[in-house]
């Protein structure tokens, strides 16, 4: 099975590395990198009359684009994992890097590393699996249901763990007919390692990104865990046991359930979409050595925790450089953009989701940092009304923080969270930003060591510590 | 100050005619007290598109709109006058309206004439308010301008219409089109940086004219600017959303954030 369609093109770590790759490239991300940017103004009227469909119809045409990319139940067992491997490496552009990134999944990432001009191997993929029969509330149905699939891949990709995931929260659309696997590599695929032999250059530097980040699981098998919901809106808590924001949202979405009854966890791991799975990094540090390459750690405990820092290396390059300091692009989840944010001479914040706890973490950075200028924000619409959903008047009173210019980029208020046409136009109106700069020569990593000097607890450490 | 009076409407909108050297300008007030706010309309049209804003805003402030010499009710005007000239005139009518320093709310070109003001009179003006500034130096010509013109033309209420047409007959033609190549003459960049009031940049989100990306370029100019987008509203939002547009200038003139 071709790794291209055994991806989904729409999660976090796709998106990131289409945005990054396509940056090397010299290139931005108009329509999510998925179709050319010719067509935009087409997709965007296109998106615009689904916005205006009844929720109920947007709602599964949300569902079904998510179920018509996944794969069907007997074919998984055909991915390979050294093609989805190829697969990623093939994104790059084939030349000489400084440093190459490998890891956990991250959009402040995605910005160090664009500062950098370094590509990055993402270790976990999302493999979405074609499902049926089971409801969406049925999180052990799920389970039941990912079963036999979940063999066939573990038994034909034995350098891969695969964390099958059940997010009855924020996935609820997509859950419809799709179950989640997020595999990653456990050893150094074949593919990994001949672009890094070929990519970096002699004595550069591996980055190993390392998000720390746990959630218990249910061990299924050897390499095999099950996780039920994910980082976002509802705490571990409500997802094993339930409360009244679940029964809320539960009856809110017509489910007879008052809670979700997922199996019972009996240890925690890494967690499925940004953790890090340690067991990789033997490998990269034994390449590594052969090889003469450095190796470094950025190391974190939340995805988050890195974006007020690569903002801050961003404000301070910017600074250094003569530009003005005043603009923040704040990002979400999968909308990125680091070829127009450093066109836009914007300082990036990534937040992770749409969620509260995003809000409160761009909130704190806002209430640490002098003032911005103007203020814009992609946000990402994932058409559900879930646990922990900041509401957009919330952002809008963040956005709005902004001394001259407070704005939601691309996004219509009145269909958030089922603003689908918020998917292209944060591009299409981004892009219309004038006042632009020259796009800057990559910083040295001994540009970004000073610039992270004096942070504290700076997430960037020399060696495995 | 001389002139007649007579009430404009249900509103408590007043009109007063003052002398102003060799014109004679028709203005609307309602409402009392300092700073008093002064409407300036746009290339070709009049007050009469601002007096529903004026029954807005008067409720909590004083509020004027003047027709400049040449357009709507004003009068003694034989020829045409160029941008400076026409705000040498409504700094001169603030004198005659005893109004020592102004809040000056533009629309269209009227921002431009506000600019102006403000840049050359900077002690007769405490604050600037740019609904729909032009003109967006990326369509800076005849021909662009009036495409956008007609794809805004959706966005503006029919009533409207009926509006232009009688201040073009107001103006003539020949006023209306000097008014226009006035606007396309006038580079209101170079002179945004010099203006050293708090100032508010108000857009229409549907406003085909001004685009989001030279309604931010004008804030981003501006010392003390600050960017409001008026949601489902075209070019000449105080017409269409008055009651929206009297919130946020009341919200701007009373210091609160957005």
């Amino acid at each position: 099975m071709k790794a291209r369609k055994a991806v989904a093109s729409f999660d976090s770590a796709t998106g990131m590395l289409r945005a990054l790759s396509r940056f090397l490239a010299g290139r931005d991300i108009p329509n999510l990198g998925q179709f050319p940017g010719a067509v935009e103004p087409a997709l965007s009227a296109l998106f615009g009359a689904v916005n205006r469909l009844p929720r109920r119809i947007r709602e599964k045409a949300y569902a079904f684009s998510g179920w018509a990319e996944a794969i069907p139940h007997d074919r998984v067992g055909q991915v390979r994992s050294d093609e989805l491997a190829a697969w990623v490496a093939g994104h790059y552009p084939r030349r000489r890097y400084p440093a190459v990134f490998v890891g956990s999944s991250n959009g402040a990432m995605v910005h160090l590393a664009a500062a950098l001009g370094a590509p990055w191997l993402p270790q976990t993929l999302l493999l979405p699996v074609r499902r049926r029969g089971v409801r969406r509330d049925d999180v052990e149905g799920d389970l039941r249901a990912g079963l036999e699939p979940a063999r066939a891949l573990l038994r034909a990709n034995p350098d891969l763990a695969l964390h099958h995931m059940h997010d009855p929260n924020q996935d609820w659309l997509m859950i419809a007919g799709m179950t989640y696997f997020r595999t990653k590599w456990l050893r150094l695929p074949q593919a990994y390692r001949d672009f890094l032999r070929f990519s970096l250059a002699p004595g550069g530097t591996l980055v190993v990104v390392d998000c720390q980040l746990r959630w218990p699981v249910t061990r299924v098998d050897d390499r095999y865990v099950f996780q039920a919901g994910a980082l976002g809106g509802a705490t571990v808590e409500e997802y094993h046991h339930g409360g009244p924001r679940v029964a809320q949202f539960l009856a809110c979405y017509g489910s007879p359930r008052q809670a979700w009854t997922p199996p019972p966890p009996d240890e925690e791991c890494p967690e499925a979409e940004w953790g890090f799975e340690p067991a990789l990094f033997d490998d990269l540090a034994a390449l590594a050595a052969d090889e003469g390459w450095q190796v470094r750690v950025l190391r974190f405990d939340t995805p988050e925790r890195l974006s007020p820092v690569v903002a801050d290396l961003y404000r301070s390059w910017y600074a250094d450089r003569g530009l003005p300091t005043d603009r923040l692009l704040v990002e979400c989840f999968l909308l990125l953009e680091p070829w127009w944010t450093l066109r836009t001479g914007s300082v990036p914040f990534w937040a992770v989701f749409n969620t509260e706890t995003s809000h409160a973490a761009l909130r704190a950075y806002l209430d640490s940092v002098d003032p911005y200028d103007e203020i814009r924000l992609m946000l990402f619409s994932h058409g559900t009304d879930s646990i922990g959903l900041a509401p957009i008047e919330a952002w809008q009173a963040l956005v709005s923080r902004g001394r001259k210019i407070g704005r939601l980029v691309g996004v219509d208020p009145q269909e958030y969270p089922r603003d689908f046409a918020s998917l292209v136009r944060a591009h299409r109106e981004l892009a219309q930003v004038r006042t632009c700069y020259p796009l800057p020569r990559p910083l040295g990593l001994d540009e970004v060591d000073r610039l992270l000097a004096g942070h504290d607890g700076i997430p960037w450490h020399p060696s495995p510590a | 100050m001389t002139g007649r009076r007579a009430h404009r409407s249900a509103e408590d909108v007043e009109r007063v005619d003052l002398e102003v050297g060799s014109y004679r300008l028709a203005a609307w007030r309602k409402g009392q007290g300092e700073p008093a706010a002064v409407c300036v309309h746009g290339a070709g049209v009049s007050s009469r598109e601002w007096l529903p804003l004026v029954a807005e805003l008067g409720c909590a402030r004083q509020v004027w709109t003047v027709d400049l010499p040449g357009f709507g009710a004003s009068r003694g005007l034989s020829r045409t006058i160029g941008l400076p000239a026409l705000t040498d005139a409504l700094v001169d009518w603030l004198a005659a309206a005893r109004l020592t320093r102004a809040c000056l709310i533009g629309g269209s070109f009227g921002c431009q004439v506000a600019v102006d003001a403000a840049v050359r009179y900077p002690d007769r003006v405490s604050h600037l308010v740019l609904v729909g500034p032009t003109v967006d130096p990326a369509g800076r010509t005849f021909s662009r301008q009036a495409v956008r013109w007609l794809r805004n033309a959706r966005w503006e209420s029919p009533r409207m219409a009926l509006l232009n047409i009688a201040d073009y007959r107001d103006a003539g033609l020949r006023r209306v089109a000097a008014a226009f190549r006035e606007a396309l003459v006038d580079r209101v960049e170079d002179k945004l940086p010099y203006v050293a009031v708090p100032t508010l940049v108000v857009r229409g989100d549907r406003d085909q004219l001004v685009p989001q990306a030279w309604a931010e370029e004008v804030t981003r100019l501006l010392p003390r600017g600050r960017l409001a987008v008026v949601p489902g509203a075209g070019h000449m939002v105080p017409f269409r959303s008055p009651s929206r547009v009297a919130r946020v200038i009341d919200d701007f003139l009373a210091g609160r954030a957005r």
